[in-house]
């Protein structure tokens, strides 16, 4: 076996206990919902009379105890029923299927973005720690990370959509366009540009300040005044060395962010009316639809634990050290 | 004042500010008596337009300046309790767990991967959508996801700590586990864990004005969450009603991080 | 007499105010090879790195370093080498080593990439690291203290500097491989007829390697001249105390050295 695969399997199995507590947790809150999936098959169904409702419960094994409808429960995800959105009256697993590529669209470039922009910010600030530079950034970084997402994404709405007009209000394209091919990509990037920025801006100063602490760290390592004796130039100390080992640390946060990003996207895109797998959640709550809600979060711990281990591997690639004690 | 002196500058202006809003929070009956959300005049009055409301009214008629002196209250209210509630809890957690060692541990530390796992808004969705919007409610839903750092950093702490002398001491003086756990280490590693504090109470503002906004709040309740929202149905005609509590926000969280930079020099959580 | 090399005179180096060197005035000729003794804290590094260019900021000094062997002013790692303590802290960690050294000789020698990897190569050859080829692109972490100190050394002489300093370069090894470092790097110092400075508190190396013996005291020179008459008359009783010291503590060291070597032979 090839040993990322092994690597891959590895991890997963690492990650099932987490998942198992994930599902105890999800049944737990199904059972601490008011009504049953009889009432919401009622609901949905139309009328039905108590005698029927009674038989129905008995069908499913919903009379039978906590622990057999855990089973149930259990058994049905285990091959991959999600259960019935009653408020979409489709299986939870398509709506979250059709949702889900738009939000990781948003969060994949909202990292990206906020990793580049903010380490090379962060590159500019750490390269001489405690100059004009340094602290300019340093205060600026420190009020942009105290804005909230969702609100700056209304305040960019007032400016660029409102009263500049450069860009939409909200939507993922523009409805019944009829663009296809590039000019579709176009209208769905311009249509991203406020959103991945909303989101993105905290995680953006949060790397640089992150980077830039780790560079003032890594200056008194004494590897560098070797580089100094060796007379290699500043720039290069500055961008092939010190920064080049500052940035292990801000790649490992990425994966921890991974689960905050996916929080924050429910606010952001409720802003920006996109209809992602982070408005959905919201979406949920408010229709009392607890399945579709218990799919949110499974799903979302899934993407968590999927997008830790893929910086687990690019952090393999990235330090010497780890990819030797693999 | 001795705590004062200790304080650098960033960590006083933090500490000023902080202080007014306390005072805000506390003087708002006597500034803006009566009920914030109740219709006091003319709707959409622009600010500074009008004596009676200074920083105008909102869609319906509610003074903004009330609204905001009140929305302080919840937003301290919420903070502070569930900041409070998730730093207890998780030093709780990290303490059995390091100490307790093994099997007990390998369980909490499971379940605090799975806390950190889902993503802490969602954790609050879930807990309000099956308890309904109150502030009880809100403090609890919120501190589900904001306990797992503090666990964390507990835990590492009491691992350190547990083969240190008093430890030891209080073993021979044949005190129980559970009784060194809690009156010989948890006392020792709370250190740590309070720099924590800063950052969780930060975290649980942006959260509770998240929730408001999604209209998952209390609704009896003004909040600055709600508040921008209200705003938001009129954000071409009145973009102030949801840009002034957004920075009423922006202000608290700042304080707060000026605040928690100040205190924790040594472990620089807050960027 | 021959211009000399290097020409330190009446250096003065404090930090904060507490003065680290006072009034230190020394020569050194080219292709000399100079051990500056003392005890811990008597201001050795302190002139090493002050010849070498390298005081930190908060030094201040006074006093002129000059080299008259140089028809410009030295350049870190073009005219002047340095080889540290602790072998580990000249590396960068997530560096290959292949590129740590071609850095060095493509700043200082103008040669392209390629060339500088090749030129790379060769250096890991003549510091006897094996394999030197598949060796360049290792990390620092997958050699042992002894290959670490060699690959400084490799990228120290990159630039091709016309002088060596070294301050305590076997102190952090074992006494094996202090010895197999010391013989290299007198080969490699005699090779390339480089002028070497070595600061060191082992006497009997001093004794072995040295031409000259600069002996510093709280800062102070207090006595410098030929290896055999220094060792062999000193004049200042603080040199006669460091010898004596040194001969009741490390003659056994010594000879256990020797057979060491010789079986390793
Ligand atoms: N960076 C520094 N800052 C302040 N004092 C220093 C620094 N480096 C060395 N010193 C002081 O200068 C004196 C000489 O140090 P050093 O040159 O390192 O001595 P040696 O190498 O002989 O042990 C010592 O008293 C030391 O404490
Ligand atoms: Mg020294």
């Amino acid at each position: 076996m090839p040993p990322i695969v092994s690597f891959f399997l590895r991890r997963l199995l690492g990650a099932l206990p987490v998942l198992v507590v994930v599902l105890v947790g999800s049944f737990l809150l199904l059972e601490a919902a008011s009504g049953d999936a009889v009432d919401s098959y009622v609901a949905r169904s139309g009328a039905m009379d108590a005698e029927q409702m009674a038989q129905l419960r008995q069908d499913w094994g919903l009379d039978k105890g906590p622990l057999y409808r855990f089973r149930a429960y259990a058994t049905a995800l285990a091959e991959g029923d999600l259960g019935w959105s009653t408020s979409f009256e489709r299986p939870v697993a398509s709506v979250i299927f059709e949702r889900l590529p738009i939000t990781l669209l948003l969060m994949g470039v909202a990292t990206a973005l906020a990793f580049s922009l903010g380490s090379f910010l962060g590159i500019l600030a750490g390269a001489s720690p405690g100059s004009f530079r340094d602290r300019f950034l340093s205060i600026a970084s420190l009020a942009i990370y105290a804005v909230p997402g969702f609100w700056l994404g209304l305040v960019l709405i007032v400016i660029f959509a409102v009263d500049l007009r450069w860009l939409p209000v909200g939507g993922i394209e523009t409805i019944a366009s009829g663009k296809s091919g590039l000019a579709r990509l176009g209208d769905i990037a311009a249509h991203l540009i406020l959103p991945v920025a909303s989101l993105a801006m905290v995680y953006l100063v949060l790397y640089l300040r992150l980077m830039r602490d780790r560079m003032s760290e890594i200056w008194r390592d004494p590897f560098v005044s070797a580089l100094e004796a060796r007379g290699i130039s500043r720039s290069r100390i500055v961008w092939r060395h010190v920064a080049r080992n500052a940035v292990l640390p801000v790649v490992t946060m990425l994966g921890l962010q991974a689960a905050a990003m996916l929080g924050g996207s429910v606010v952001v895109e409720s802003v920006f009316a996109i209809p992602g797998f982070g408005r959905l959640a919201a979406e949920a709550v408010a229709r009392r639809d607890t399945p579709l809600l218990l799919g949110v979060i499974l799903c979302s711990a899934v993407t968590v634990i999927i997008a830790n281990l893929l910086v687990d591997l690019a952090y393999g690639k990235l330090d010497p050290r780890v990819r030797a004690g693999r | 004042m001795n705590v004062w002196r200790r304080l650098n500058l960033e960590a006083r202006i933090g500490a000023v500010m902080l202080s007014i809003l306390v005072l805000m929070a506390l003087l708002a009956p006597l500034i803006a008596p009566g009920d914030p959300l109740a219709i006091t005049g003319e709707p959409m009055v622009r600010p500074f337009a009008s004596e009676a409301h200074v920083l105008g009214t909102d869609r319906l008629g509610r003074d903004v300046l009330a609204g905001l002196l009140h929305g302080t209250r919840t937003t301290l209210l919420v903070a502070f309790f569930s900041a409070a509630a998730a730093l207890i809890v998780g030093s709780i957690v990290g303490t059995l767990s390091g100490y307790l060692g093994g099997f007990a541990d390998t369980v909490l530390m499971r379940i605090t991967e799975a806390f950190q796992t889902v993503p802490g808004f969602l954790l609050a969705l879930a807990a309000i959508s099956v308890t309904g919007p109150s502030v009880p409610t809100l403090i609890f839903a919120i501190s589900l996801g904001n306990w797992t750092q503090a666990a964390r950093v507990t835990r590492a702490e009491v691992l350190s700590l547990r083969e240190r002398d008093f430890v030891a001491a209080a073993r021979t003086l044949g005190m129980r586990p559970l009784e060194i756990a809690f009156r010989e280490i948890l006392p020792n590693a709370f250190g740590p864990t309070v720099s924590l504090a800063a950052i969780s109470v930060a975290a649980a503002i942006l959260i509770e004005a998240a929730l408001s906004f999604l209209g998952f709040g209390d609704p009896n309740r003004v909040t600055w969450g709600s508040m921008i929202a209200e705003g938001r149905t009129v954000l071409r005609a009145a973009p102030y009603l949801s840009i002034v509590p957004g920075i009423a926000l922006v202000i608290t969280v700042l304080s707060v991080h000026l605040i928690g930079r100040g205190l924790s020099r040594r472990e620089r959580l807050v960027p | 007499m021959t211009e000399p090399y290097l020409q330190v005179k009446n250096l003065n180096v404090s930090y904060a105010a507490i003065p680290a060197l006072a009034n230190v005035s020394i020569d050194l000729a080219k292709g000399e090879r100079l051990a500056v003794i003392g005890e811990s804290g008597s201001g050795k590094s302190t002139l090493a790195m002050a010849i070498a260019g390298l005081l930190p900021k908060q030094a201040r000094s006074s006093g002129t370093i000059d080299f008259p062997g140089l028809s410009h002013s030295p350049k870190p790692g073009k005219d002047i080498g340095v080889l540290f303590q602790d072998p580990s802290g000249s590396l960068d960690p997530v560096m290959k080593i292949g590129d740590q050294i071609a850095e060095v000789a493509m700043t200082h020698q103008g040669i392209s990439w390629i060339a500088a990897r090749v030129r790379a190569a060769q250096l890991l050859d003549r510091v006897r690291i094996p394999k030197p080829l598949s060796r360049l692109n290792s990390y620092p972490h997958e050699f042992s203290g002894g290959q670490k100190q060699r690959i400084a050394m490799a990228a120290a002489l990159a630039g091709n500097p016309s002088l060596l300093i070294a301050d305590e370069p076997t102190s952090a090894l074992d006494t094996v491989v202090q010895r197999h470092i010391v013989d290299l790097l007198d080969e490699l110092v005699r090779e390339a007829g480089l002028t070497l400075l070595f600061v060191t508190h082992d006497i009997a190396l001093a004794s072995e390697r040295a031409d000259t013996i600069a002996v510093l005291y709280q800062g102070r020179l207090v006595e410098t001249g030929p290896t055999v008459r220094v060792l062999g008359e000193p004049e200042h009783p603080y040199t006669r105390a460091l010898i004596n010291t040194h001969i009741s503590l490390d003659t056994p060291r010594a000879k256990r050295l020797a057979e060491i070597n010789v079986a390793d032979l």
